[in-house]
């Protein structure tokens, strides 16, 4: 292995360049000056205050923790019907569906946006919430639907007949046998699909009627330097509220291969 | 052991197809209660389906199966009287030992503690006693059986399904639990129907064995009818070893069949004893044990024929012989036991052959 230092530095190199990024925002958030350049000038918290008082910034994250909150909700259960059809029985057009569901993965946002904006304007739904969380549904629906469908095709089927076999309905066998054992799934996908809702921009900015939506605030704020220092303070909180769900869904994982003596073979996240 | 005349299960022209595949072609037959069947054949040919024809997790295409004297058609699996061990055992993996046993009681109207110990007497009946703690996931390969067995067991159904249940064991673990099955078998006097590919289990559990091939039932029948009485060449070659020697029939009289077989000569057979005719090239065949090697100085009990070893195979307890009988080209394997005295011949030694015209079965 001593071969390729060389790879080892190129890797280091690839990390800093990645992640270094996002070192600088909390070091600017603290930073006491309004101009985001070297030096720094000293500690401060004041831009982490100014951000509390910004009550357009707190509708705005509200309205899209509602939205990605209901959006992966709603990706995850339909996702679990989904997966569950696709995997355990055969229907006619099952691939032509399938299909369907996977096509937002490969076809340009713009595109999904512009043509949701068309048919809602026609058919006279009023932009609202509501209809971004349509849109965050359907941009969402092959993440959830790819990741609970591999869940559910590990799932061995002679699980289920010893439960029916035991006396328990189909109903009770889902809920005693096959919903605890993807449920680790299930978390992935809501995860995942929470993720892309809450920094989704295009869709939210199309369809959002002129609604406060966190990632399009912060873009807008970016125009006027006297507001970066603050957004800068916004993104050090939600850097740190990732890493939190990240290692809250990591122990989630663990704790499910712990339980059923599965391999860990590291995750999807 | 309670085997009576009551029949347990039975098939009336059962027919299962898959699409355009004809897994079951009409199958007949029945199950007596409490006895200790098998269902044997090659890989692919039905058993499985049968299986779960019974258990009720496969519709049939037409035909019928009684469980006690009930129709099954339209009765769903939670509701049938049989429970299953899978050949992937199935243990939840979610839940602890005892919470695996106790699965099947979560709908019985007893107490807690009833329940609780319920399950500790399933598993102390398969020897797991004091395990009901310890994580599903944790436990050993013959370990994970015995909870699917005690899981299936403690619901005390009429008939216990077991799809080829030892075939992930490895030798000595599976000689092991088949001796234990046949054990708990009498002990509970519940009909257990045991899938299996291997003969020699199915010969060694079983009170009775229909041998399976391409969705038919060849045979059914006692070890011991099948191992010496087989209906068929192909349940012959299926069921151990079995020599064939091709015979020309001299002529037929009652119940006697004169024949002249290639390097044994004249023979008259029982032909009440012989399979149905078939059509086939007519054979005799022989059980390798049939055949005897003689000392030199030692005598035919009945009839003895020259030959020349020309292959051995070694064994330890057994030593196996390949012989060209009376200076043809026809072979025959038999065994021989290593007994002291008796030593392992060489390959061209020449040797007389001593074998019974009682134990040939003749195939036409
Ligand atoms: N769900 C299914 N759909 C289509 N064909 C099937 C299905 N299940 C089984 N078959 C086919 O039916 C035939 C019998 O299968 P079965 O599983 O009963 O065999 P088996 O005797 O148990 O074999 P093995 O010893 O390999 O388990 C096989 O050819 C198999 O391919
Ligand atoms: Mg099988």
């Amino acid at each position: 292995m001593k071969k390729a230092p060389f790879l080892g530095g190129y890797a280091i190199l690839y990390l800093l360049f990645l992640y270094g990024p996002i070192i600088i925002l909390p070091l600017f958030a603290f930073n006491d000056g309004r101009i985001v350049a070297f030096p720094l000038n000293g500690f401060t918290t004041r831009w982490f205050t100014e951000m509390f008082a910004d009550a357009q910034l707190k509708k705005a994250l509200l309205n899209s923790l509602t939205i990605a909150l209901s959006s992966a909700t709603l990706a995850t259960v339909l996702g679990v019907f989904a997966a569950r059809a696709t995997v355990r029985y055969r229907w006619p057009g099952k691939p032509a569906a399938l299909g369907l569901i996977m096509v937002p993965l490969v076809l340009p946002e713009m595109i999904v946006a512009m043509a949701l904006l068309v048919v809602l304007l026609s058919i006279g739904i009023p932009l609202s919430i509501f209809t971004i969380i349509l849109g965050h549904v359907l941009i969402c629906m092959p993440f959830a639907v790819a990741i609970l469908t591999s869940a559910f095709q590990s799932l061995d089927r002679s699980l289920e007949e010893a439960s029916l076999d035991l006396g328990e309905t189909q109903w009770s066998t889902f809920r005693l046998i096959v919903l605890p054992l993807v449920m680790p799934g299930i978390l992935s996908s809501f995860l995942i699909t929470f993720t892309i809702s809450i920094d989704e921009f295009i869709i939210s900015n199309f369809l959002g009627s002129g609604q406060p939506i966190l990632s399009v605030y912060i873009f807008g704020q970016f125009r006027f330097p006297a507001k970066v220092p603050s957004m800068l303070a916004l993104g050090t909180l939600l850097v740190l509220f990732s890493i939190c769900m990240l290692a809250i869904a990591e122990y989630f994982r663990r704790r499910g291969i712990a339980k059923t003596g599965g391999k860990d073979t590291g995750g999807f996240l | 052991m309670t085997i009576t005349e009551k029949t347990m299960i039975e098939f009336r022209d059962v027919h299962k197809y898959y699409g355009d595949y004809h897994a079951l072609r009409g199958i007949n037959g029945t199950i007596r209660a409490g006895e200790f069947f098998s269902l044997l054949g090659p890989s692919g040919c039905g058993k499985t389906t049968l299986l779960r024809t019974i258990a009720g997790f496969e519709d049939i295409s037409s035909g019928v199966i009684m469980i006690d004297g009930k129709d099954m058609a339209d009765v769903a699996p939670n509701a049938r009287p049989t429970n299953m061990v899978f050949q992937s055992y199935a243990i939840f993996p979610h839940m602890s030992v005892a919470e695996n046993v106790g699965f099947g009681l979560r709908r019985d109207p007893r107490s807690k503690a009833d329940k609780a110990r319920a399950v500790e007497e399933a598993l102390d009946m398969v020897g797991l006693r004091g395990f009901g703690a310890r994580a599903a996931h944790a436990l050993s390969g013959g370990q994970r059986q015995r909870v699917a067995l005690a899981r299936a067991l403690i619901l005390k159904p009429k008939v216990l399904l077991l799809d080829e249940p030892l075939s992930a064991l490895d030798k000595k673990m599976r000689e092991h639990m088949q001796v234990e099955l046949i054990k708990l078998q009498r002990q509970v006097g519940i009909t257990f129907i045991l899938v299996t590919h291997d003969q020699e289990e199915a010969l060694v559990m079983s009170d009775r064995v229909a041998v399976m091939f391409e969705g038919e039932i060849a045979q059914l029948a006692d070890p011991e009818t099948l191992y010496r009485r087989p209906n068929s060449k192909q349940v012959a070659d299926f069921i151990g070893t079995m020599n064939f020697i091709p015979v020309t029939v001299l002529s037929e009289a009652g119940d006697t069949v004169e024949i002249e077989a290639k390097g044994l000569g004249r023979v008259s057979l029982d032909a009440s004893l012989a399979p149905p005719v078939r059509g086939e090239s007519p054979v005799v065949g022989m059980r390798p044990e049939t055949l005897t090697l003689l000392y030199d100085d030692q005598k035919a009990a009945e009839r003895e024929t020259e030959g020349v070893i020309d292959e051995v195979i070694y064994f330890g307890d057994m030593t196996y012989y390949d012989v060209y009988l009376g200076g043809t080209d026809v072979e025959v394997r038999l065994s021989m036991r290593n007994v002291p005295g008796r030593p392992v011949l060489e390959v061209g030694t020449k040797v007389r052959v001593a074998w019974s015209p009682s134990a040939l079965v003749l195939f036409r």
